[in-house]
């Protein structure tokens, strides 16, 4: 039931430099995020393990998930920043980039990754995915296609998720 | 001398010709009658069937009793003593024997089996519908505790393989509807999962976390209304898989495997993890609020980000692993939900653990309010409008006398008393907040409990329905206008047993409002308990 058991999150000790290094970076960043965060997010680590974090996301207005607030877990992996951290939707959502278990599929997840990419940059990256889904990668096809053929459709789709599941 | 007169019965019932009460208060003056008519006789260790007596319902109708095998349901119907005297000074004569029984107060109207071969009565449960003289009670197999939590349970609430759940029209004993939850947990003990308002129940699967809000029909028939929990309305789940379905069918031809194995999922019910790892439908709601709330505190964007991550994401998981205990429906939109861990759910005492009280809207599927259980805010309205927590049958006016610190004087002024001394006031609050949400009819209307008329020790007796240690001495009931002694309870036999170590638990039953009670005394031996008839002769 628990996700945190994957993508290696903070309890394998293996090698206790990179879990420092890994550690010290994340700290850093939490740093530079409360400095200047992003509009319409925000995200910290869960109790006192700093590899796993919840993201929140403010539905930008003018969006059909306007009026929604989407949690999200982020787990870093220990040799982060450089894998990827492991993001998951914990709040329903009508997307063509996540799938029904809440995986998000986002270019810089994956290969798009760099070392340089910051959780803030991430955060940036998931509320424009809101505003702007990527129908060309889907993760469901079937909404992509509906994203495509009836925009008005998929809009309305979309706006009834949020009001069931993500007020 | 005068003064003391202005209070016998005589003297009130001049008053009462004479003079017309202050407006408003004809209520009032009227129940002060009570005062002088009380259930001062008593006759002890009565001959009567052994069974174990629950209450009489709330408009005095039916006593409600079970059998001490815990298989059948007996009703009497209340009825005030007759006999016949043949001596010339009949008021001065003790009873005759044979009218020192059971059945010269009370009626059998009749005996039905509501067990069935492997389930028991659970003998803490009833509910009366009083509109319609329907009662709601419950049966169930014996609890399994670590049961593995399947199918969405929660991990470490017990198991009960069998509870039902059966509404009877209570002037014949014809069982109405039955409403079974399997593999399930539903808290029995003084009815806590289970509220009552109307004609609308709340039952709460501690196991499944769910409420579910079922309608008692006039025909009485049990219709489910809604599901609270994994989803918040009704139509939630079937709205998922049927967009699921669609965006399904737009893709036939290409490659569709994961909107299809989710239809394939729903249809069977046994949902895998993935499905599972989304937050349930009144988490969401909760934790949205939450955030929300916290969010907007600080408008300094550059504070607001510590803020959030020091108030909200340090405690998320906390707020994710809550469950739902107890709930209470303030009216027929608003529930009351008690959030709190696991542990607090199960065990009897829960004061220790952290708790939440949030007030949702299930029409709307918004929380209202979300507040800590030691919080001075919640307390402050709790200790002014208690009686709007306190929901009654609004159907019989003395329903209204049930005293509480919002009605009573001097109940607020015990309450105030208890605030000064309390030496942590964060305890204080969390204790007296513990009494929400509250139970259903878990209070005697009886107006020898009304505060301004009498007085009692609150330790030994009380309108809250609980067993009580028993002490040897006679209960005290004492007139707060005349502030003299009106009558006493004794509770076991007139001369206090041998054995005074032997430990006793009595257990007191009032007429809602008849001068009439019952004391069960019990010990934990198997001998069977002691009852006493009190009345007015």
């Amino acid at each position: 039931m628990k996700s945190s058991s994957t993508g290696g999150v903070g309890r394998s000790w293996q090698s206790t430099a990179t879990v420092s290094c890994s550690g010290k970076r994340i700290q850093k960043e939490m740093r530079e995020l409360n400095l200047e965060a992003p509009p319409h997010s925000s995200a910290g680590p869960k109790g006192d393990n700093l590899y796993h974090w919840v993201a929140t996301l403010i539905a930008p207005q003018g969006t059909p998930y306007q009026g929604g607030i989407f949690f999200l877990d982020i787990a870093f992996p220990v040799d982060y920043p450089f894998r990827p951290p492991q993001v998951l939707f914990k709040t329903r959502i009508f997307h063509c980039n996540v799938d029904s278990a809440g995986n998000v599929a986002l270019d810089i997840l994956k290969d798009g990754w760099s070392p340089a990419l910051t959780i803030s940059k991430l955060l940036l990256a998931l509320t424009s995915l809101l505003s702007n889904p990527d129908p060309y990668k889907p993760l469901v096809p079937g909404i992509a296609h509906l994203y495509l053929e009836d925009k008005a459709k998929h809009n309305e789709l979309a706006a009834e998720w949020t009001r069931r599941f993500a007020r | 001398m005068f003064r003391s007169n202005n209070y016998n019965v005589t003297a009130r019932i001049f008053q009462r010709q004479i003079r017309t009460p202050a407006p408003g208060t004809s209520f009032h003056c009227a129940r002060r009658f009570y005062e002088n008519i009380v259930p001062s006789c008593t006759i002890y260790d009565a001959e009567c069937p052994d069974h174990s007596f629950r209450k009489f319902t709330e408009d005095g109708q039916y006593l409600i009793s079970f059998s001490r095998n815990h298989q059948d349901l007996i009703v009497y119907r209340p009825s005030w003593l007759t006999f016949s005297c043949k001596e010339e000074d009949c008021d001065g004569q003790d009873l005759p024997l044979k009218a020192r029984k059971f059945e010269s107060f009370f009626s059998q109207l009749y005996s039905v089996p509501l067990a069935s071969s492997s389930e028991l009565i659970c003998k803490d449960f009833f509910l009366y519908i009083e509109s319609n003289q329907f009662g709601l009670f419950a049966t169930s197999t014996p609890q399994v505790h670590d049961a593995p939590a399947i199918g969405g349970a929660v991990h470490g609430v017990p198991s009960v393989e069998k509870i039902t759940f059966h509404l009877l029209r209570l002037g014949d004993g014809v069982i109405l509807d039955e409403r079974v939850f399997r593999n399930d947990y539903v808290n029995l003990a003084h009815s806590m999962g289970v509220f009552l308002y109307d004609d609308l129940l709340a039952i709460v699967s501690l196991r499944y976390q769910k409420i579910h809000i079922i309608q008692i029909r006039d025909s009485g028939t049990l219709v489910d209304v809604r599901a609270i929990g994994e989803f918040c309305q009704e139509d939630d789940e079937l709205f998922l898989n049927s967009s699921y379905q669609c965006t399904a069918n737009g893709d036939r031809s290409r490659q569709h495997h994961v909107p299809v194995d989710h239809v394939g999922q729903s249809d069977n019910h046994n949902q895998p993890s993935p499905e599972n790892s989304f937050l349930s439908g009144i988490k969401q709601r909760m934790l949205s609020f939450i955030f929300q709330g916290i969010w907007n505190e600080e408008t300094d964007e550059t504070l607001r980000m510590q803020h959030v991550k020091k108030k909200f994401y340090f405690h998320f998981q906390d707020y994710v692993d809550l469950i739902m205990w107890k709930v209470q429906l303030l009216d027929r939109h608003h529930l009351l939900i008690k959030f709190g861990s696991v542990d607090g759910g199960v065990s009897r005492n829960a004061d220790n653990h952290p708790a939440f009280l949030a007030v949702y809207n299930m029409e709307t599927t918004d929380i209202v309010a979300f507040y800590q259980n030691s919080v001075d805010e919640l307390y402050l309205l709790f200790e002014q409008f208690c009686d709007h927590f306190h929901v009654t049958s609004k159907r019989s006016l003395y329903m209204n006398f049930i005293s509480s610190h919002s009605n009573n004087i001097h109940v607020r002024e015990q309450v105030r008393s208890n605030k000064n001394k309390a030496t942590s006031l964060p305890q204080f609050v969390k204790k007296m907040l513990s009494s929400l949400p509250y139970c259903s009819q878990s209070q005697s209307p009886s107006p020898y409990f009304d505060q301004s008329l009498f007085r009692y020790d609150e330790k030994l007796i009380s309108a809250t329905e609980r067993h009580r240690q028993c002490t040897d001495h006679p209960i005290k009931f004492i007139s707060r206008q005349s502030n003299t002694l009106k009558f006493k309870i004794k509770p076991g036999p007139e001369v206090g047993t041998a054995d005074g170590r032997v430990k006793k638990i009595s257990s007191f039953l009032f007429h809602p409002f008849l001068p009439l009670a019952l004391s069960i005394q019990q010990t934990w031996s198997l001998q069977p308990a002691v009852v006493n008839i009190h009345f007015r002769r």
